[in-house]
Order: C-alpha cells, then structure tokens, then sequence
C-alpha cells in the first residue's frame, strides 16, 4: 500500500482574526524595523490581524464589517508568530518583504545552503547580533534562520 | 477549472469537434494543431521578484531559456517545452507561476484597479486571483471562493507561495454565494467541458456531458446570475471558460441578459480573438454577444477560451 501524501489540512470554521490595536501594531512593526531595517511605513496599506499566536498582513478595505460576515478560511499572509515572549518572522513574509532588509541578513553560498536545509542546524560564525536573521542565497531570500553564537538554525519550510 | 472524467482518444477528435466545423475558422487547420504540444509559459510574480533577471539566470543554470512573450507583460515562453518548472526554485520562492497565455485573459477584462472589492467565485488553485493581486500591487481585496476544501487547500497554498496578503479564502457554492458584500467586480472562471485544453499528450481531459452526471450549462448559469446578483449596480462581471462549446459559452450569457438588465462590453486583447455567437443550432441568442470573444487554440497556440465582460445596470 503506498505511502498516504500528508497534507495540512484547512480548518474548515476557521473564524475572522482580530484586527490589532494601535500598541499591538506599533510592537510587531517596531521588531521589523529595529531586526532588519524594514521601515514601519512599508505596511501602512496592510492590516495587522492577529489570531492566538500569529499576526497576519491583509490589504485594508474600504469596509471590513461587511467581509467579516463571511465564514473565511484564511485572510492574508502569515506575518509573525508569537513565540513564547518572542516576535518571530515567517520565511513567507520574508520571501516578500525581506528585499527591503538593511540588517541582519546571512549570505549563504548554494552548497551551505543545501546543507542548511539539509541538516537544520550547521556551523556558523558572523559577527550579526544573536536572533532572527533572513536567509538569502545569490541574491534570492529563502526566508527565517535564528543565528546564536557558533551556529545558525533553519526555520525555512 | 477542468473536472476529470473521461481521456477523448485523438482519432475521436474529428468527430467530437464535427459539430463545431461552422464556428471555428480554419477547422482542418485546428484539427492538425490538436496534434501540438501546448508551449510552457509562466507569469513572473512581481510581488515577490522586482528584478526578472534574477529569474531568468536560474532557470538558464539549470538548462532552461526563457524569453518575454511580445503583447502579454510579465509573460515568459521556456524552451525546452518539457522542463519541470515546478521543480525550480524560482517556482518555490514564487518567482513564477506556470500559466497558459489565454488563461490570463479574463482577468485582463476585469481590468482590476487598487482599492476594488473583488469576488474570485471559482478561484482555485489560483492562477487568476494571484494574477489579480499583482496586477493591482496586492492592493485590491480579493475574495477568493471556491467550493472544494481540496481545491482550495491548493489555492492557500499558491497564495501563500506568491505572497499575497490582500486575498481572504472562503468555501462557499459559488451559486449559494451570500448576499451583504458591494462586491465592484466579480470573475467567473466556471467548471467547463475543458475542450479547449485538448491536445495530443497535454492534459486532453474532456468531460463528456452525456455521460457524466454533471449538467454543465445548468451550473454555469446558475454561477453567472448569483455573480451578476452579488456585483454592485454598474459593476462588472466576467464570465470565462476553456471551452468552445456555445451551451456553455454565449448560451450561459444569453440567459442572463433574458434573466437580468446588463450589458456586454467589448475589450482590448493581445491575442486574436472572435466575436461571440449571436446564433447558435438556429437559435437566435442576445446580439451584445457579438462583444463576447472566442480565443482558438491554433490561432493563439494556446489554450481555447471564452471571455464575456458584463456590466450591471440595474
């Protein structure tokens, strides 16, 4: 019998996240700007919607009450988890935004990369602050890694 | 949107297009292009890769030319016909999205503009509504409905692979769509027979209405009034399907205008194109239709398709 394809699978009543106060905001975008350098007034079109542990980025529209009469499956793009205390960028946001990245970007050549993903963890050493840092490879962004002293992570997907 | 029931056998072709000889021009010439390969093209995804080079020197890497197609921005031919696209990374980081030139069309005719409420009704797996999101720089809100979770799992997945984040999904029967929501402009990109996507060795999945279960021209008609129900007063709605057959084409469109006060306008294509049926098996149908275009397979080298652009009056 073949292997069955795993697949995430929708939630099928999945519910309308809230959208963020103005100091929820200020919080997720501050990270952004202060980690790579992505000015705040990059997402001043987006929404900032937050379920329990993501905040997500959706166009604003001209009257959201109507839409939030819809049952939604998902709205916009995965921006930030939460994790524990910590703000944590996704590789998805970071494909589209991290372009306009001035800090804390790893240059990875193509073999460390493969092994990267490969392997999850390897040996590395840059002068960068310890934390999250965008992944980018020739020129392309891979997305998410956490740098701590001597070794970078993979949080690609 | 191409349901799967039943491979048409190419020395069937003949006599399954027979009925069709009056409306396509050059018909012996079509009936020889069936027996081509479709071209592979994609779209660039502008949203996340400014810079096409950046594009276009990995695929050379790894063995593939791609070259802009004249008249249809943003569109690149590859050669060889057969490189596995979908297994580039420039396809992982949602540089690109392999799409057939015809298949941009209908949202070409929506036009759509930054700011604008859209309703997608039959949007996976999301060619169309990714098309949209870049052609209004992510700025437009899009709902992007279809009525599979299977189906729509695909879509989550290619919005999320192109990074769009002005598009909400939903699951609703597109002709149960509910009311509330002054929708500016709506696509109807309907299940279809899919005979325009008929060629020797591509695809070739022609659903046979006689022996499936499906009664086509009923659904499409039932998608098209709901759109034109759910569309504001002096909105618009595109109806688009891959197929020639009229039942389902200017037949679908014809109900509405007897059904509902709208009318057809006429739109700028980059590919050659023929106006709509006003006549059809000896039935007289709408004379808007004339404003409707038909795209064929051997005059575009692409994929057969049928584009109505409606507006709202009343």
């Amino acid at each position: 019998m073949g292997k069955k394809a795993r697949r995430k699978r929708i939630h099928q009543q999945a519910v309308w996240p809230r959208v963020t106060n103005f100091e929820e905001r200020e919080e997720v975008l501050s990270f952004w700007e202060e980690r790579f350098g992505i000015p705040k007034e990059t997402f001043a079109p987006y929404l900032l919607l937050s379920t329990a542990k993501n905040y997500w980025l959706f166009a604003k529209p001209p009257d959201l009450r109507a839409l939030q009469g819809l049952r939604v499956q998902t709205v916009g793009l995965l921006f930030t988890r939460k994790v524990s205390r910590w703000l944590k960028p996704t590789s998805t946001a970071l494909q589209r935004f991290g372009h306009l990245a001035t800090k804390n970007i790893v240059d990875l050549e193509p073999h460390a990369l493969d092994r990267l993903r490969r392997e999850r963890k390897i040996p590395y050493e840059t002068d960068l602050s310890e934390g999250y840092v965008i992944i980018r490879c020739q020129g392309k962004v891979w997305g998410c890694g956490l740098y701590t002293p001597g070794k970078l992570i993979s949080y690609l997907p | 949107m191409v349901p799967k029931q039943k491979m048409l056998n190419l020395a069937e072709a003949p006599a399954y297009f027979e009925r069709y000889r009056d409306i396509i021009p050059r018909f012996e010439e079509f009936l020889e292009h069936l027996k081509k390969p479709l071209p592979l093209y994609f779209r660039l995804n502008e949203l996340k890769c400014p810079d096409p080079e950046l594009v276009l020197q990995g695929l050379r890497r790894q063995g593939a030319q791609a070259e802009p197609v004249p008249q249809m921005p943003l569109f690149y031919k590859v050669e060889p016909r057969t490189f596995p696209l979908g297994n580039t990374e420039e396809y992982y980081l949602g540089y690109i999205y392999p799409m057939t030139l015809n298949s941009s069309l209908p949202v070409l005719a929506l036009e759509p503009q930054p700011g604008e409420l859209i309703l997608d009704m039959c949007a996976a797996p999301g060619s169309k509504t990714t098309q949209i999101a870049q052609l209004t720089k992510d700025q437009a809100i899009i709902v992007a409905n279809d009525r599979r979770l299977d189906r729509l799992t695909a879509l989550v997945a290619n919005l999320k692979r192109l990074g769009v984040a002005c598009a909400l999904t939903t699951l609703y029967r597109g002709e149960e769509f509910p009311f509330g929501i002054p929708f500016d402009k709506v696509l109807v990109d309907a299940p279809c027979s899919g005979e325009g996507r008929y060629r020797q060795g591509y695809e070739g999945e022609l659903m046979y209405q006689k022996e499936g279960r499906t009664n086509l021209p009923a659904l499409q008609k039932g998608l098209l009034v709901r759109a034109f129900d759910l569309v504001r007063v002096g909105g618009i709605v595109v109806y688009s399907t891959c197929t020639i057959n009229p039942d389902e084409n200017e037949c679908v469109v014809d109900y509405l205008l007897r059904k509902r006060q709208g009318r057809l306008l006429s739109c700028e294509y980059p590919q050659p194109h023929h106006p709509g049926l006003t006549e059809w098996e000896g039935r007289p149908l709408h004379p808007d239709l004339v404003r409707a275009a038909r795209f064929f397979p051997h005059e575009t080298d692409s994929v057969g398709f049928f584009v109505a652009k409606i507006e709202r009056l009343v």
